[in-house]
Protein backbone atom coordinates (compact mmCIF):
# COMPACT_ATOMS: atom_id res chain seq x y z
CA UNK A 1 0.00 0.00 0.00
CA UNK A 2 2.36 2.68 -1.15
CA UNK A 3 0.17 5.13 -3.07
CA UNK A 4 -2.39 7.17 -1.14
CA UNK A 5 -5.90 5.73 -1.53
CA UNK A 6 -8.15 7.36 -4.11
CA UNK A 7 -11.48 6.02 -2.88
CA UNK A 8 -12.40 6.99 0.63
CA UNK A 9 -14.94 6.27 3.34
CA UNK A 10 -18.29 7.96 3.04
CA UNK A 11 -18.49 10.96 5.36
CA UNK A 12 -21.64 9.51 6.92
CA UNK A 13 -19.68 6.32 7.74
CA UNK A 14 -16.90 8.33 9.37
CA UNK A 15 -19.42 10.22 11.52
CA UNK A 16 -20.88 6.87 12.63
CA UNK A 17 -17.42 5.53 13.41
CA UNK A 18 -16.52 8.67 15.36
CA UNK A 19 -19.74 8.44 17.35
CA UNK A 20 -19.32 4.74 18.16
CA UNK A 21 -22.47 3.77 16.27
CA UNK A 22 -20.95 1.30 13.80
CA UNK A 23 -21.16 -2.43 14.42
CA UNK A 24 -17.84 -4.14 15.23
CA UNK A 25 -17.80 -5.72 11.76
CA UNK A 26 -18.10 -2.40 9.92
CA UNK A 27 -15.65 -0.82 12.40
CA UNK A 28 -13.08 -3.48 11.52
CA UNK A 29 -13.26 -2.51 7.83
CA UNK A 30 -13.18 1.20 8.67
CA UNK A 31 -10.12 0.69 10.91
CA UNK A 32 -8.41 -1.30 8.14
CA UNK A 33 -8.93 1.59 5.73
CA UNK A 34 -7.87 4.21 8.28
CA UNK A 35 -4.59 2.43 8.94
CA UNK A 36 -3.54 3.25 5.37
CA UNK A 37 -5.36 6.53 4.71
CA UNK A 38 -4.12 9.81 6.22
CA UNK A 39 -6.95 11.77 4.57
CA UNK A 40 -9.66 9.71 6.28
CA UNK A 41 -7.73 9.84 9.59
CA UNK A 42 -7.79 13.65 9.42
CA UNK A 43 -11.51 13.62 8.66
CA UNK A 44 -12.06 11.25 11.59
CA UNK A 45 -10.13 13.59 13.91
CA UNK A 46 -12.48 16.40 12.86
CA UNK A 47 -15.53 14.21 13.42
CA UNK A 48 -14.21 13.45 16.90
CA UNK A 49 -13.68 17.12 17.66
CA UNK A 50 -17.39 17.63 16.88
CA UNK A 51 -18.09 15.00 19.57
CA UNK A 52 -15.84 16.88 22.00
CA UNK A 53 -17.60 20.16 21.40
CA UNK A 54 -21.03 18.56 21.77
CA UNK A 55 -19.96 17.21 25.17
CA UNK A 56 -18.62 20.59 26.15
CA UNK A 57 -21.94 22.23 25.21
CA UNK A 58 -24.03 20.11 27.59
CA UNK A 59 -25.83 21.87 30.41
CA UNK A 60 -25.59 19.57 33.42
CA UNK A 61 -27.41 20.14 36.70
CA UNK A 62 -25.21 21.42 39.55
CA UNK A 63 -23.31 18.65 41.34
CA UNK A 64 -25.22 17.47 44.40
CA UNK A 65 -24.03 15.48 47.38
CA UNK A 66 -23.32 12.49 45.16
CA UNK A 67 -21.12 14.67 42.99
CA UNK A 68 -19.21 15.84 46.03
CA UNK A 69 -18.54 12.24 47.09
CA UNK A 70 -17.28 11.40 43.61
CA UNK A 71 -15.04 14.46 43.64
CA UNK A 72 -13.58 13.40 46.95
CA UNK A 73 -12.97 9.89 45.59
CA UNK A 74 -11.23 11.36 42.55
CA UNK A 75 -8.90 13.44 44.70
CA UNK A 76 -7.91 10.28 46.55
CA UNK A 77 -7.30 8.44 43.30
CA UNK A 78 -5.03 11.26 42.11
CA UNK A 79 -2.84 10.72 45.16
CA UNK A 80 -2.38 7.07 44.30
CA UNK A 81 -2.24 7.32 40.52
CA UNK A 82 1.13 6.94 38.87
CA UNK A 83 1.77 8.51 35.50
CA UNK A 84 1.01 6.01 32.79
CA UNK A 85 3.89 5.03 30.53
CA UNK A 86 3.78 6.74 27.19
CA UNK A 87 2.14 4.54 24.61
CA UNK A 88 4.46 3.23 22.00
CA UNK A 89 3.27 3.30 18.43
CA UNK A 90 2.70 -0.19 17.06
CA UNK A 91 5.49 -1.17 14.68
CA UNK A 92 4.52 -0.72 11.04
CA UNK A 93 3.40 -3.92 9.36
CA UNK A 94 6.29 -4.59 7.05
CA UNK A 95 5.67 -8.32 6.79
CA UNK A 96 3.75 -8.68 3.51
CA UNK A 97 2.10 -11.85 4.81
CA UNK A 98 0.51 -10.07 7.76
CA UNK A 99 -3.17 -9.17 7.54
CA UNK A 100 -4.18 -5.70 8.78
CA UNK A 101 -4.53 -5.81 12.58
CA UNK A 102 -8.26 -4.89 12.74
CA UNK A 103 -9.04 -8.09 10.78
CA UNK A 104 -7.15 -10.44 13.10
CA UNK A 105 -10.12 -11.32 15.36
CA UNK A 106 -12.05 -12.50 12.32
CA UNK A 107 -9.51 -13.88 9.87
CA UNK A 108 -6.31 -14.52 11.83
CA UNK A 109 -3.02 -12.78 11.22
CA UNK A 110 -1.58 -14.28 8.05
CA UNK A 111 -2.57 -14.25 4.38
CA UNK A 112 -0.85 -17.60 3.88
CA UNK A 113 -2.87 -19.25 6.65
CA UNK A 114 -6.26 -18.16 5.27
CA UNK A 115 -8.56 -21.13 4.69
CA UNK A 116 -10.11 -20.28 1.36
CA UNK A 117 -13.22 -22.03 0.13
CA UNK A 118 -13.88 -22.58 -3.52
CA UNK A 119 -16.87 -20.81 -5.11
CA UNK A 120 -16.03 -20.98 -8.80
CA UNK A 121 -13.09 -20.99 -11.22
CA UNK A 122 -10.40 -18.70 -9.74
CA UNK A 123 -12.88 -17.49 -7.11
CA UNK A 124 -12.51 -18.20 -3.41
CA UNK A 125 -14.15 -16.84 -0.31
CA UNK A 126 -14.12 -16.88 3.48
CA UNK A 127 -17.28 -15.90 5.26
CA UNK A 128 -17.67 -15.20 8.94
CA UNK A 129 -20.45 -13.78 11.06
CA UNK A 130 -19.39 -11.12 13.53
CA UNK A 131 -20.66 -10.48 17.06
CA UNK A 132 -23.49 -8.21 15.95
CA UNK A 133 -24.67 -10.66 13.29
CA UNK A 134 -23.28 -8.76 10.30
CA UNK A 135 -21.31 -10.73 7.73
CA UNK A 136 -17.64 -10.32 6.97
CA UNK A 137 -16.74 -11.71 3.58
CA UNK A 138 -13.24 -11.99 2.17
CA UNK A 139 -12.96 -12.71 -1.53
CA UNK A 140 -10.01 -13.73 -3.68
CA UNK A 141 -10.73 -13.40 -7.35
CA UNK A 142 -8.22 -14.29 -10.04
CA UNK A 143 -7.06 -11.58 -12.47
CA UNK A 144 -9.38 -10.57 -15.32
CA UNK A 145 -12.51 -12.16 -13.83
CA UNK A 146 -16.00 -10.77 -14.05
CA UNK A 147 -18.04 -10.94 -10.83
CA UNK A 148 -21.80 -11.44 -10.92
CA UNK A 149 -23.82 -8.21 -11.11
CA UNK A 150 -25.05 -7.54 -7.62
CA UNK A 151 -26.77 -4.94 -5.55
CA UNK A 152 -27.28 -4.74 -1.83
CA UNK A 153 -30.25 -5.02 0.47
CA UNK A 154 -28.30 -3.08 3.08
CA UNK A 155 -24.89 -1.48 3.22
CA UNK A 156 -21.66 -2.94 1.88
CA UNK A 157 -18.32 -1.59 2.94
CA UNK A 158 -15.33 -3.07 1.11
CA UNK A 159 -11.63 -2.54 1.54
CA UNK A 160 -9.30 -3.69 -1.22
CA UNK A 161 -6.30 -5.46 0.28
CA UNK A 162 -4.44 -6.68 -2.79
CA UNK A 163 -4.81 -6.40 -6.54
CA UNK A 164 -7.48 -4.20 -8.11
CA UNK A 165 -10.85 -4.18 -9.82
CA UNK A 166 -12.86 -1.85 -12.01
CA UNK A 167 -16.56 -1.23 -12.00
CA UNK A 168 -18.92 1.57 -13.02
CA UNK A 169 -17.72 3.57 -10.01
CA UNK A 170 -14.08 3.54 -11.06
CA UNK A 171 -10.77 1.76 -10.54
CA UNK A 172 -10.30 0.36 -7.03
CA UNK A 173 -6.79 -0.67 -5.97
CA UNK A 174 -5.18 -1.89 -2.75
CA UNK A 175 -5.88 0.63 0.02
CA UNK A 176 -9.12 1.92 -1.52
CA UNK A 177 -12.49 1.64 0.18
CA UNK A 178 -15.80 1.08 -1.64
CA UNK A 179 -18.54 2.39 0.63
CA UNK A 180 -21.81 1.37 -1.01
CA UNK A 181 -25.45 1.47 -0.02
CA UNK A 182 -28.60 -0.23 -1.16
CA UNK A 183 -29.05 1.88 -4.29
CA UNK A 184 -25.74 0.77 -5.79
CA UNK A 185 -25.59 -2.11 -8.22
CA UNK A 186 -22.25 -3.04 -9.65
CA UNK A 187 -20.23 -5.68 -11.45
CA UNK A 188 -16.57 -5.60 -10.49
CA UNK A 189 -14.06 -6.91 -13.03
CA UNK A 190 -10.67 -7.73 -11.54
CA UNK A 191 -7.59 -6.18 -13.09
CA UNK A 192 -4.85 -8.15 -14.82
CA UNK A 193 -1.83 -9.22 -12.82
CA UNK A 194 -2.34 -10.52 -9.29
CA UNK A 195 -5.56 -11.87 -7.76
CA UNK A 196 -7.75 -9.27 -6.12
CA UNK A 197 -8.28 -9.82 -2.40
CA UNK A 198 -10.89 -7.68 -0.74
CA UNK A 199 -12.83 -7.80 2.50
CA UNK A 200 -16.40 -6.58 2.96
CA UNK A 201 -18.80 -6.01 5.80
CA UNK A 202 -22.42 -6.63 4.83
CA UNK A 203 -25.43 -5.97 7.01
CA UNK A 204 -27.80 -7.81 4.65
CA UNK A 205 -27.36 -10.48 1.99
CA UNK A 206 -26.16 -9.43 -1.45
CA UNK A 207 -28.86 -9.03 -4.08
CA UNK A 208 -27.67 -11.06 -7.05
CA UNK A 209 -29.06 -10.73 -10.55
CA UNK A 210 -29.78 -13.89 -12.52
CA UNK A 211 -30.82 -17.42 -11.57
CA UNK A 212 -27.35 -18.92 -11.67
CA UNK A 213 -25.83 -16.36 -9.35
CA UNK A 214 -28.75 -16.73 -6.95
CA UNK A 215 -28.26 -20.47 -6.92
CA UNK A 216 -24.56 -20.02 -6.17
CA UNK A 217 -25.55 -17.70 -3.36
CA UNK A 218 -27.81 -20.33 -1.81
CA UNK A 219 -25.18 -23.01 -2.08
CA UNK A 220 -22.37 -20.94 -0.62
CA UNK A 221 -24.40 -18.90 1.79
CA UNK A 222 -22.87 -15.53 0.86
CA UNK B 1 3.93 12.88 41.34
CA UNK B 2 2.35 16.07 40.13
CA UNK B 3 2.51 19.19 42.27
CA UNK B 4 -0.42 20.74 44.09
CA UNK B 5 -0.88 23.40 41.39
CA UNK B 6 -1.26 20.69 38.75
CA UNK B 7 -3.85 18.99 40.90
CA UNK B 8 -5.85 22.18 41.23
CA UNK B 9 -5.85 22.87 37.52
CA UNK B 10 -6.78 19.26 36.83
CA UNK B 11 -9.69 19.51 39.26
CA UNK B 12 -10.98 22.55 37.37
CA UNK B 13 -11.11 20.36 34.25
CA UNK B 14 -12.73 17.62 36.35
CA UNK B 15 -15.43 19.96 37.67
CA UNK B 16 -16.29 21.09 34.17
CA UNK B 17 -16.23 17.75 32.36
CA UNK B 18 -17.30 15.19 34.97
CA UNK B 19 -21.04 16.05 34.85
CA UNK B 20 -20.89 16.53 31.07
CA UNK B 21 -19.26 13.15 30.46
CA UNK B 22 -21.85 11.54 32.73
CA UNK B 23 -24.67 13.07 30.70
CA UNK B 24 -23.07 11.86 27.48
CA UNK B 25 -22.52 8.31 28.75
CA UNK B 26 -26.07 8.07 30.10
CA UNK B 27 -27.27 9.31 26.72
CA UNK B 28 -25.58 6.40 24.96
CA UNK B 29 -27.29 3.97 27.31
CA UNK B 30 -25.29 3.58 30.52
CA UNK B 31 -26.98 3.47 33.93
CA UNK B 32 -26.00 6.39 36.16
CA UNK B 33 -23.46 4.57 38.33
CA UNK B 34 -21.71 2.96 35.35
CA UNK B 35 -21.61 6.34 33.58
CA UNK B 36 -19.94 7.86 36.65
CA UNK B 37 -17.37 5.05 36.76
CA UNK B 38 -16.42 5.44 33.10
CA UNK B 39 -16.34 9.25 33.30
CA UNK B 40 -13.95 9.02 36.25
CA UNK B 41 -11.84 6.46 34.45
CA UNK B 42 -11.57 8.76 31.40
CA UNK B 43 -10.58 11.73 33.55
CA UNK B 44 -8.05 9.68 35.50
CA UNK B 45 -6.39 8.74 32.22
CA UNK B 46 -6.11 12.42 31.35
CA UNK B 47 -4.36 12.97 34.69
CA UNK B 48 -2.03 10.03 34.16
CA UNK B 49 -1.11 11.21 30.68
CA UNK B 50 -0.88 14.87 31.66
CA UNK B 51 2.79 15.11 30.77
CA UNK B 52 2.10 13.83 27.25
CA UNK B 53 -1.00 15.90 26.70
CA UNK B 54 -0.40 18.82 24.36
CA UNK B 55 -3.29 21.28 24.41
CA UNK B 56 -2.07 22.85 21.18
CA UNK B 57 -2.59 19.57 19.35
CA UNK B 58 -5.89 18.42 20.74
CA UNK B 59 -8.67 20.07 22.68
CA UNK B 60 -9.29 18.47 26.08
CA UNK B 61 -12.92 17.96 25.06
CA UNK B 62 -11.93 15.94 21.96
CA UNK B 63 -9.46 13.87 23.92
CA UNK B 64 -11.97 13.07 26.66
CA UNK B 65 -14.69 12.36 24.12
CA UNK B 66 -12.49 9.83 22.35
CA UNK B 67 -11.50 8.08 25.58
CA UNK B 68 -15.05 7.97 26.96
CA UNK B 69 -16.41 6.61 23.69
CA UNK B 70 -13.72 3.92 23.47
CA UNK B 71 -14.26 2.90 27.10
CA UNK B 72 -17.97 2.61 26.41
CA UNK B 73 -17.46 0.54 23.23
CA UNK B 74 -15.05 -1.72 25.12
CA UNK B 75 -17.53 -2.17 27.92
CA UNK B 76 -20.33 -3.11 25.52
CA UNK B 77 -18.15 -5.70 23.83
CA UNK B 78 -16.96 -7.17 27.09
CA UNK B 79 -20.49 -7.40 28.44
CA UNK B 80 -21.72 -9.15 25.36
CA UNK B 81 -18.83 -11.62 25.66
CA UNK B 82 -17.88 -10.70 22.16
CA UNK B 83 -14.54 -11.08 20.47
CA UNK B 84 -12.11 -8.51 21.64
CA UNK B 85 -11.79 -6.47 18.52
CA UNK B 86 -8.42 -4.89 18.04
CA UNK B 87 -9.09 -1.30 18.99
CA UNK B 88 -5.32 -0.71 19.23
CA UNK B 89 -4.39 0.86 22.53
CA UNK B 90 -7.88 1.94 23.43
CA UNK B 91 -7.11 5.56 24.06
CA UNK B 92 -4.32 6.25 21.64
CA UNK B 93 -5.97 5.40 18.38
CA UNK B 94 -4.56 7.56 15.60
CA UNK B 95 -3.15 9.99 18.13
CA UNK B 96 -0.88 11.48 15.49
CA UNK B 97 -3.83 12.74 13.50
CA UNK B 98 -5.35 14.88 16.21
CA UNK B 99 -6.25 18.32 14.94
CA UNK B 100 -3.42 20.82 14.67
CA UNK B 101 -3.11 24.09 16.55
CA UNK B 102 -5.10 25.89 13.85
CA UNK B 103 -7.86 23.32 14.12
CA UNK B 104 -7.96 23.90 17.84
CA UNK B 105 -8.28 27.64 17.32
CA UNK B 106 -11.20 26.84 15.03
CA UNK B 107 -13.02 25.16 17.90
CA UNK B 108 -14.95 28.28 18.79
CA UNK B 109 -16.05 28.65 15.20
CA UNK B 110 -17.03 24.98 15.01
CA UNK B 111 -19.23 25.54 18.03
CA UNK B 112 -21.04 28.34 16.22
CA UNK B 113 -21.41 26.14 13.13
CA UNK B 114 -23.05 23.37 15.16
CA UNK B 115 -25.50 25.90 16.52
CA UNK B 116 -26.24 27.08 12.98
CA UNK B 117 -27.13 23.67 11.51
CA UNK B 118 -30.67 23.17 10.24
CA UNK B 119 -32.97 21.54 12.82
CA UNK B 120 -32.94 18.22 10.93
CA UNK B 121 -29.15 18.21 10.55
CA UNK B 122 -28.67 19.14 14.20
CA UNK B 123 -31.03 16.37 15.25
CA UNK B 124 -29.23 13.75 13.18
CA UNK B 125 -25.82 14.88 14.45
CA UNK B 126 -27.07 14.69 18.03
CA UNK B 127 -28.71 11.28 17.50
CA UNK B 128 -25.42 10.03 16.07
CA UNK B 129 -23.16 11.38 18.78
CA UNK B 130 -25.35 11.40 21.87
CA UNK B 131 -27.32 8.24 21.29
CA UNK B 132 -24.74 6.38 19.15
CA UNK B 133 -27.54 5.46 16.74
CA UNK B 134 -26.75 3.76 13.45
CA UNK B 135 -28.04 5.15 10.17
CA UNK B 136 -30.61 2.35 10.07
CA UNK B 137 -31.89 3.13 13.54
CA UNK B 138 -32.17 6.84 12.79
CA UNK B 139 -33.98 6.09 9.53
CA UNK B 140 -36.45 3.80 11.31
CA UNK B 141 -37.12 6.19 14.16
CA UNK B 142 -37.63 9.27 11.99
CA UNK B 143 -39.43 7.41 9.20
CA UNK B 144 -36.82 8.71 6.75
CA UNK B 145 -35.24 6.77 3.87
CA UNK B 146 -31.73 5.52 4.70
CA UNK B 147 -30.23 7.47 1.80
CA UNK B 148 -31.77 10.69 3.12
CA UNK B 149 -30.30 10.11 6.58
CA UNK B 150 -26.87 9.62 5.07
CA UNK B 151 -27.08 12.65 2.80
CA UNK B 152 -28.23 14.87 5.69
CA UNK B 153 -25.31 13.66 7.80
CA UNK B 154 -22.89 14.19 4.92
CA UNK B 155 -24.15 17.70 4.32
CA UNK B 156 -24.08 18.55 8.02
CA UNK B 157 -20.51 17.38 8.38
CA UNK B 158 -19.30 18.99 5.17
CA UNK B 159 -20.93 22.21 6.26
CA UNK B 160 -19.17 22.09 9.62
CA UNK B 161 -15.93 21.37 7.85
CA UNK B 162 -16.43 23.81 5.00
CA UNK B 163 -17.26 26.73 7.24
CA UNK B 164 -14.07 26.19 9.16
CA UNK B 165 -12.08 26.80 6.00
CA UNK B 166 -8.38 26.24 5.54
CA UNK B 167 -8.37 22.97 7.42
CA UNK B 168 -6.99 20.90 4.60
Amino acid sequence: MTAAPRHHLDTATLVSHASGALTPEFSAIVATHLSGCAECRRALARAESVGGILIDQQQPAPAGERGERLREAMLQRLERARPAPLPTAPPPDIDPDRLPAPLHPYFGTSYRALKWRWMGPAMHYIRTTGPSGATLLMLKIGPGRRMPVHGHHGSELTQILRGAYDDALGHFAAGDAADLDAETEHQPVTAAGVPCICVSALDAPLRLEGWFARKVQRVFGI
Amino acid sequence: MAARGDRESFMRIYDHFMPRLCLYLQGVGLPEAAAEDLAQEALLRLWQRASAFDPARSAVSTWLYRIARNLQIDRLRREAGRVQVAMQAVDEEYGDETPSAEDYADGIQLRRCIDALSPVQARLIRMSYFEARSHHEIAAELGMPLGTVKSHLRRAFLRLQGELGGME
